[in-house]
C-alpha cells in the first residue's frame, strides 16, 4: 500500500465521495453502487408509473427530457414521498381538465399545498439534477440539468470546455436572446 | 538505529514547493524521497467526484471533491458539524482561518486558483517604510530571478505589456513564458468599471497555459473550474509534476504521515518518523530535510516534535514557531445589477486590481486587492429562480437574469505578522492520535480600519459603477487560504525561525521554505512568492550538499 500507485487507498476508504458519503452501507465498495438504487426504489415504482412521471415532466417543464435520468429521478422522487404516484394522476388531471400542453396552461390551477410542492419539486429536479439539494444527494444529471441551458449561449458549463484554447471573447449576445433548449 | 528508507534529500510534502525543490536536487544528482501524508489520486476521480456532488456543494465548499482519509485529515465543509473536526479555530476572527488545503499528493495545487503575482519592492520592507510589519531579509532585487525562474518552472502566462505588469516599479529580466488569457464579457465590463474610478484591473498572470501547450500541460480550454479542479491539467498543479520527478528518479510515497523529526548530534536532524495507514511506524533516514507540507501543517509537525534538545519544538529556539500566523483577510460582496456583466466566461479568476494594496496609507491601515469572482453564476441564479416558485418561460428568463446581472466582488486585505496569532497543539487528537492544529486568530486593527475607511467604501463605489441595484457585504471576514507566517523568515535566529534561504536557524540539514516563511502577507495571492523561495532554498540545498 505504501507505493506510487494511484488510487492507492485501502478499499475501505475508497476515495470515491459517494463511498464516503455511504460508507456504513456498502460492503463491496463501487461495485455496490447499482444495487443500492434498486433497493431504494419503492416496488409500486413500474414501468407505467415512470411514463406518467415523464408526462407530467413534460407539461411542467417545457424542454427536452431525456427519458434515462426521468426513470432514476421519478424512482429517486417516490422513494421519498409514497403518495408520488396519486400526486402525479392529480396534477395530469388538473393538466387534462385544461386541456394543457404547458406548465402556464394550468399551473395556476394547482393548489397550493403539498400538491404544488410536489409540482415544484419535479421542475427543481430537472433544472438541479438532485431530488435534494443536500450534502448526501444523489445525483442524477450533471451536464444536462437545465440550470445550465438559459445560459448555454454565455456561460460555460463548469469542467466543460468553452470552445476552444483562447477562443473565447468578451463579447455576449442581448439578456432577451433566450437560447432553445 | 535502523531506518526504513534513506535518500540524500528527504522532502516532507507533495506541493508546488516540495515538487520543485525535488527537482532541482534530482537535476543536480542527488537522491531524493518525498513523503506525502495523504493519497495520490488521479484527475478523472476527482472530476468525477465534482460532478456526483449537490449544486449546494459545488461552489464554495472546494474541499469537497477530496475526502480525507482518516489518517490525513483535512478542513471539511459539507456540514457544520463535519466543519469543526479538524481545524480547531478560536480568537476574534476564527471563521476566518478557516483554511482550505488538500492533504492529497500535489497538495493545494490541485485546487489552487492559479494566480502568480509578484510582490512589489515596498511589500518587501514593510519596517522600514512605513513603520508596521516585519522586512524582509533581502531585497526585491534578490528575490527577482527567482520570480522569473519560478514563472517559467510553473508555466505562468502574463502580459507582455509593461503597463500591465506588476509591479509596476520593478524590472522584469525575462517576459512571461506565455501571452495572457483573454477576458470573458465580465471581466471587460469590470475592468472598464473600475477605470472610471482610478482602480487598474490588471489581467493576472496565472499558472494556466494560454494558447499553446506548456511543461506536457495542454492549453487552458476556459472549463471555468479552476478550483475545485481544473478537469485538463491546463493550469500547474502538483499532480502533473509527480511522474517528472520519477521519472528522474525521485520516490514518492503516499500515505506516509510524517508525525516526528529526530534531531541528533550538534542538533542535525537525523531522521523523520512516519505512520502508514496500518498505524506501523517507519523511520527514514538523510543527509538533508525539507518540510514543505502547508503553513499548517508545517509548525504543526515541528511542534509535535519537541525533545530534549528542542523543548519548545523543532526549530523554535526563537519561539516563532506557530506564530504570526497570516493570510489575507477577506470580505465578499453580493451585488444584483442592472446590466448583464455575464462571469463564467474563462478561467475562475483571471483579473485583479492591485494599485489599491500600495501607499503610504500602509502606515494606518491595510492595503487590499480588489476583484470579480469570475465563476459561471448559472447554479446560483437557477437556485435563486427556483426558490421564487416561478415556472416554465418565466423561470428561464429569471434564471437567465439573475445568472448574468449578479456578481461577487472580493477584497483581500493585507495582515501584519502578529505574534498574538498563533498556531499550538490542540488536546484533540486526530486518527492517528496526532495532535490536531489549534489556531487564535484576530485580523486586527490594522485591517479593520481599512476596511472601515478604505475597502468597503471602495467596494461600494465599485458596484455602484457597475449599476448595482443591491449591495450585500459578507458579515465578517473570510479566509482567502493563502497561509503564511507560521515559520517566519528573518536574519536574527533570536526573532526568526528561518534564514534567508528558508534554513532553520536551530538546524543547519533542515529547510522549511514555502507560505510559513514570508515575513510579510502582502495583499496578493502568495504561492508565485512560495514557489521563488522554494528555488532559492533548492539553490541552497544543492550547493550545500555538493559543498558539504
Amino acid at each position: 500500500m505504501l507505493d506510487q500507485y494511484r488510487d492507492d487507498c485501502p478499499t475501505a476508504f475508497n476515495l470515491a465521495r459517494r463511498d464516503v458519503l455511504l460508507g456504513g452501507l456498502l460492503i463491496g465498495g463501487i461495485a455496490a453502487l447499482p444495487t443500492l438504487a434498486a433497493i431504494a426504489a419503492p416496488t409500486s415504482w413500474s414501468d407505467h408509473s415512470a411514463a406518467r412521471f415523464m408526462e407530467i415532466s413534460s407539461l411542467l417543464v417545457p424542454h427536452h427530457l431525456k427519458e434515462e435520468i426521468g426513470k432514476r429521478m421519478g424512482a429517486a422522487m417516490a422513494a421519498l414521498n409514497p403518495s408520488l404516484s396519486q400526486q402525479i394522476d392529480e396534477l395530469l388531471s388538473i393538466a387534462r381538465q385544461k386541456n394543457a400542453r404547458i406548465v402556464e396552461d394550468f399551473f395556476a390551477d394547482v393548489p397550493d399545498g403539498p400538491l404544488k410542492e410536489t409540482a415544484l419539486s419535479i421542475i427543481s429536479a430537472w433544472y438541479l439534477g438532485v431530488v435534494t439539494n443536500a450534502p448526501d444527494a444523489e445525483v442524477f444529471a450533471y451536464e444536462y440539468a437545465l440550470m445550465y441551458q438559459p445560459t448555454r449561449d454565455v456561460m460555460t458549463i463548469p469542467s466543460y470546455a468553452i470552445s476552444a484554447p483562447n477562443r473565447w471573447t468578451a463579447e455576449a449576445p442581448p439578456l432577451s436572446n433566450m437560447p432553445e433548449f | 538505529m535502523a531506518s526504513d528508507y534513506n535518500a540524500d534529500v528527504v522532502i516532507v510534502g507533495t506541493g508546488v514547493v516540495g515538487c520543485l525543490i525535488a527537482e532541482q536536487a534530482l537535476e543536480a544528482g542527488l537522491s531524493v524521497l518525498m513523503l506525502e501524508a495523504g493519497p495520490r489520486v488521479d484527475r478523472w476521480r476527482i472530476v468525477e467526484n465534482f460532478r456526483n456532488l449537490p449544486p449546494s456543494l459545488r461552489l464554495f465548499h472546494w474541499n469537497a471533491p477530496y475526502p480525507a482519509t482518516p489518517w490525513a485529515p483535512h478542513l471539511e465543509t459539507r456540514t457544520a458539524k463535519e466543519q469543526e473536526q479538524y481545524l480547531q479555530l478560536e480568537g476574534p476572527n476564527a471563521r476566518a482561518y478557516l483554511q482550505g488545503y488538500v492533504r492529497y499528493a500535489g497538495g493545494a495545487t490541485w485546487h489552487w486558483a492559479g494566480i502568480c503575482w509578484r510582490l512589489t519592492p515596498e511589500d518587501m520592507r514593510l519596517k522600514s517604510l512605513y513603520g508596521v510589519g516585519r522586512d524582509w531579509p533581502f531585497s526585491h532585487d534578490v528575490i527577482e530571478p527567482y520570480y522569473t525562474r519560478a514563472e517559467y518552472a510553473i508555466g505562468v502566462s502574463g502580459p507582455s505589456d509593461p503597463t500591465l505588469q506588476w509591479p509596476p516599479n520593478a524590472k522584469r529580466s525575462k517576459p512571461y513564458p506565455m501571452g495572457p488569457i483573454p477576458f470573458g464579457p465580465g471581466e471587460h465590463r469590470f475592468t472598464e468599471a473600475a477605470a472610471r474610478i482610478g482602480m487598474i484591473n490588471l489581467p493576472a498572470p496565472q499558472a494556466r497555459n494560454s494558447g499553446v501547450s506548456y511543461g506536457g500541460r495542454p492549453p487552458c480550454c476556459g472549463n471555468n473550474n479552476c478550483f475545485p479542479v481544473c478537469p485538463i491539467a491546463a493550469k500547474y498543479d502538483a499532480a502533473t509534476a509527480l511522474p517528472k520527478i520519477e521519472a528522474k528518479g525521485g520516490k514518492i510515497l503516499a500515505n506516509a504521515v510524517v508525525y516526528r523529526i529526530e534531531t541528533g548530534e550538534k542538533n542535525s536532524i537525523e531522521a523523520v518518523h512516519f505512520f502508514d495507514p496500518d498505524k506501523r511506524s517507519h523511520r527514514v533516514t538523510a543527509k538533508l530535510f525539507v518540510i514543505a507540507c502547508n503553513g499548517i501543517e508545517t509548525p504543526k509537525l515541528l511542534l509535535l516534535s519537541k525533545d530534549e534538545r528542542n523543548p519548545n519544538g523543532v526549530a523554535n529556539s526563537s519561539d516563532q514557531v506557530g506564530r504570526n500566523m497570516m493570510d489575507q483577510p477577506k470580505l465578499t460582496a453580493e451585488l444584483e445589477l442592472q446590466e448583464p456583466l455575464w462571469t463564467g466566461v474563462g478561467p475562475v479568476q483571471s483579473s485583479s486590481i492591485l494599485n489599491t494594496t500600495q501607499g503610504e496609507f500602509r502606515s494606518r491601515y491595510a492595503g487590499a486587492m480588489f476583484r470579480m469572482e469570475n465563476f459561471a453564476r448559472s447554479p446560483l441564479g437557477a437556485a435563486a429562480a427556483l426558490k421564487k416558485g416561478l415556472v416554465g418561460r418565466a423561470l428561464d428568463v429569471e434564471i437567465r437574469r439573475l445568472s448574468a446581472c449578479t456578481a461577487r466582488l472580493t477584497v483581500e486585505h493585507e495582515i501584519l505578522p502578529s505574534t498574538n496569532n498563533r498556531l499550538t497543539l490542540s488536546s484533540q487528537k486526530d486518527w492517528l492520535g496526532i495532535n490536531k492544529p489549534n489556531i487564535h486568530y484576530d485580523v486586527g486593527d490594522y485591517v479593520r480600519q481599512s476596511a472601515k475607511e478604505y475597502t468597503v467604501p471602495r467596494l461600494q463605489q465599485l458596484a455602484a459603477e457597475l449599476g448595482a441595484t443591491k449591495f450585500q457585504l459578507s458579515p465578517e471576514f473570510l479566509n482567502s487560504d493563502h497561509i503564511m507566517g507560521g515559520c517566519v523568515m528573518g536574519a536574527e535566529p533570536a526573532t526568526a525561525v528561518v534564514d534567508a534561504d528558508c534554513r532553520a536557524h536551530d538546524h543547519p540539514n533542515l529547510f522549511l521554505p514555502g507560505g510559513g516563511a514570508m515575513p510579510s502577507a502582502t495583499a496578493s495571492n502568495s504561492t508565485l512568492t512560495m514557489t521563488a523561495l522554494a528555488l532559492k532554498a533548492a539553490d541552497a540545498i544543492t550547493n550545500q550538499l555538493r559543498h558539504g
